[in-house]
């Protein structure tokens, strides 16, 4: 896993090096404590030995000067001589860390008691003076007979007391002691402060920055998951997917499509604002239907949500009942609309059970949107499965992987329907019709191709194949015209239009290479669709709507495209005879066409009554099994 | 701004300790001694303890206050401890009052002392004249054995 997918994934992530850093530092701080009694240690040691050594010899100095004497503490009391010379000795023992240097001895009542002070004449103690000793430590000498440190922690202007003891006979007689300021010590934690203040001031800048990265990471948190999520419908929208699409697991998740049935309707119907109000009610649906921490629920399009159902290793079933179970519950609610009325909704729903099979979660998620189309093709408000295992052998339609290796085998071809002059009986055109062959030489329709390569490069290239054999023919028969199918993507695409521009240098080339166009409403959405509709008819091409009076394809869209031809939608002409409403239908269309300066093709005329009726209503272009069925090139000839 | 706030009174609360090293030792040693002197004066007299201290200051005024009931002349207290360099004259004189110094040597020079407190080398230092517990009736508890000489 690459930093930048930790990163994706989450940025608190990073902070894992910060803490790390931190833990070390309170490691380093943990130590720095350590070293600093240790230094201490050292620092006092290095300080006072000298002192020590100083003291040491003072005290064998005063041993010396009494050894003569059996009793050192009566020969001081009486002898003021010796008092002086005693006294001198202290005197060098003064420095300014040494406050005090005295000699005390231990009476019979065990007071310490003074018998020579070094000190000044203010502080001077007198001869035989008590000493009340503040630490038990005092008497330790008497018991132990070898110089004793006492560090001082109440006394607030010595820092430690060294006693030294002077013995005659084994036994100690006097205690020359050495009071220390604290001024060395000061000194010396003067120096180990500084050392300890400046990791914990790294620390403190440490934490800062910590804190600094928490908040600006919940920050960015927030921002991104603002972004994530659909406003509308509080789900997540297309950014999520885009964002995370590559970590989704796709062994641990089924992926369904689904699809608000006739949602443009509510829209033109009741208004956007309850489109909107659907919209959401139809979201909280999903959301109440899902399980929260394991589904994921995305609004990828104006009406089109993608359910990622978590699958359960001892229960595979799960997450389709989930599919289920949400889709009855649409099935069962009544949407309520801003004006308080309420409707009932249908959604299609396309599910890949097998996304692991795929190697990218956008295959996998086309599988989906498939099995969505079939629902749709089979009449809607049904859910469709993509099992790859139970779609073998009759399945609607081709892999990705084996169109994209006929386009490379050069497997695809065209077939041609005729289109028929009703009135003479000649071939006008030809609508050229894709086909290609399987590995066995079958022969696969559009139908079973087509839905698998919505919105992927795969169309622009085989638009670009049927273009360029359509064009080879156009050169071959000079008197033949062919049209070719065209869907809204191609007429925005560079490529397609740089080719019919440079196709069209051949201005009969352009005037016999007729351009249908299916799912018209999309094309009249985009404007760029609109404007470069307009030059090619400029370069000559003629322009056919095709599936005209089909859901697609609608009077409106005539004012917008401007087409030369329209071509009557199969499912109504195929009920002309049978159905009152559709003859109307075609009865209005051709009479409007006609005022309109726009000639008319019936389609799927398949036997001679249609053809008679067509006749009669005064449409001049038919197409159909009656006349031919889709051949293959060499029809041409003939 | 805030959080800069939050972190920088922290950092000075955690080195509160350090800003106060100019007054807490001084106060500290004037509470000892007050304690000390308050149950000296009270293990002495065996009436309610009334303090005086003359030329008190402020601080000394606050201290001893938390400790006993101090008296505002020289002759209401029944106890007057001497811890300056006050004019002997103007301390009033009483039979009945017990007197108390922080100097040894006045201790040894002056028979209305019958006791001192003094620091001795930065230690705090006891001393009570046995003679001069005696003329005063005076019966110290016996931990404050240790601190009775018997200078003549």
């Amino acid at each position: 896993m690459t930093l930048r997918s930790l990163w994706h994934k989450s940025p608190f992530y990073f902070f894992i090096p910060t803490l790390l850093i931190a833990f070390v530092l309170l490691l380093l701080l943990s130590y720095t404590i350590k070293l600093e009694e240790q230094i201490g240690r050292k620092l006092f040691t290095i300080s006072t030995s000298d002192l020590f050594s100083i003291t040491q010899n003072c005290a064998s100095q005063v041993e010396h000067l009494l050894q003569a004497q059996s009793n050192y503490v009566e020969a001081l009391k009486n002898d003021v001589t010796l008092q002086h010379r005693v006294e001198s000795y202290l005197k060098t023992l003064l420095t300014p860390n040494i406050k005090y240097a005295y000699l005390v001895y231990k009476d019979d009542r065990g007071i310490f008691r003074f018998l020579s002070d070094a000190s000044n004449k203010e502080d001077k103690a007198m001869i035989n003076q008590k000493l009340d000793v503040e630490s038990p430590e005092w008497f330790r000498i008497y018991e132990e007979k070898r110089p004793v440190v006492i560090h001082h922690t109440l006394l607030h202007q010595l820092s430690l007391t060294y006693l030294l003891p002077i013995q005659y006979d084994h036994q100690v007689q006097l205690v020359l002691a050495i009071d220390f300021s604290i001024q060395k010590i000061e000194e010396v934690n003067y120096v180990l402060a500084i050392l300890k203040r400046g990791i914990i001031g790294i620390m403190v800048i440490i934490g800062i920055i910590l804190f600094f990265l928490i908040l600006q990471a919940i920050r960015l948190k927030d921002i991104r998951k603002n972004s994530f999520i659909d406003k509308l419908t509080g789900v997540y929208n297309r950014n999520y997917l885009q964002h995370y699409q590559d970590l989704i697991q796709l062994d641990d998740y089924i992926i369904a499509a689904l699809d608000i049935d006739y949602f443009k309707k509510i829209n033109d119907t009741y208004g956007h604002d309850s489109g909107d109000r659907v919209l959401t009610q139809i979201a909280q649906t999903l959301l109440a239907s899902t399980r929260e921490k394991e589904d994921i629920v995305i609004r990828y399009g104006g009406e089109e949500f993608l359910i990622l159902a978590h699958m359960q290793r001892n229960d595979p079933n799960s997450p389709l009942n989930i599919i289920e179970k949400l889709f009855s519950t649409i099935q069962k609610t009544r949407f309520i609309l801003p004006s308080n009325e309420s409707i009932q909704l249908s959604v299609s729903i396309g599910v890949n059970l097998v996304p692991q099979k795929s190697r990218t979660f956008q295959e996998a998620f086309k599988l989906a949107d498939v099995a969505l189309y079939n629902a749709k093709s089979k009449g809607r408000n049904t859910i469709e499965i993509y099992d790859e295992s139970g779609h073998k052998d009759q399945r609607s339609h081709l892999s990705l992987a084996e169109i994209k290796a006929a386009i490379e085998e050069d497997r695809l071809t065209c077939y041609y329907q005729k289109i028929v002059d009703v009135k003479t009986g000649n071939v006008s055109h030809y609508e050229a019709l894709l086909r290609l062959f399987d590995h066995e030489k079958r022969i696969i329709t559009p139908d079973k191709i087509l839905p698998s390569i919505q919105g992927t490069f795969l169309l622009r290239n085989i638009t670009q194949k049927v273009l360029s054999v359509c064009y080879h023919q156009l050169r071959l028969h000079p008197e033949l015209f062919i049209n070719v199918n065209l869907n809204p993507q191609d007429i925005i695409d560079e490529t397609i239009l740089s080719l019919l521009k440079t196709y069209a240098q051949d201005p009969w080339i352009a005037k016999r290479l007729g351009l249908e166009l299916v799912e018209t409403e999309d094309l009249v959405r985009k404007e760029k669709a609109k404007e470069n509709l307009s030059m090619l008819k400029h370069l000559g091409y003629k322009i056919f709507i095709d599936d005209f009076g089909s859901g697609y394809s609608n009077f409106i869209y005539l004012a917008e495209i401007k087409p030369d031809f329209i071509k009557i939608d199969g499912s109504i002409i195929q009920k002309i005879l049978t159905d009152t409403i559709s003859f109307l239908l075609v009865k209005n269309i051709v009479t409007f066409a006609k005022e309109a300066g726009i000639e008319v093709i019936a389609e799927y005329v398949s036997d001679e009554g249609i053809c008679e009726q067509i006749r009669d209503l005064g449409i001049r272009y038919a197409q159909g099994f009656f006349f031919s069925r889709p051949e293959p090139e060499s029809s041409l000839y003939r | 701004m805030k959080h800069f706030i939050l972190i920088g009174l922290l950092t000075i609360f955690t080195y509160a300790e350090n800003y106060t090293f100019l007054v807490k030792p001084y106060q500290k040693e004037i509470e000892l001694e007050a304690k000390i002197i308050t149950e000296i004066a009270a293990s002495s007299l065996n009436e309610p303890l009334k303090l005086f201290i003359p030329e008190i200051s402020k601080l000394e005024k606050s201290v001893y206050a938390q400790y006993t009931t101090l008296s505002a002349t020289c002759e209401d207290a029944n106890f007057i401890f001497i811890n300056k360099n006050v004019d002997e004259k103007s301390i009033c004189r009483s039979k009945n009052t017990l007197y108390f110094t922080n100097n040894y040597r006045k201790l040894l020079s002056d028979e209305r002392y019958f006791g001192a407190f003094f620091w001795n080398k930065s230690r705090p230092n006891i001393v009570f004249i046995q003679r001069r517990l005696q003329a005063h009736r005076i019966h110290l508890p016996s931990s404050f054995e240790q601190f009775i000489e018997s200078i003549e």
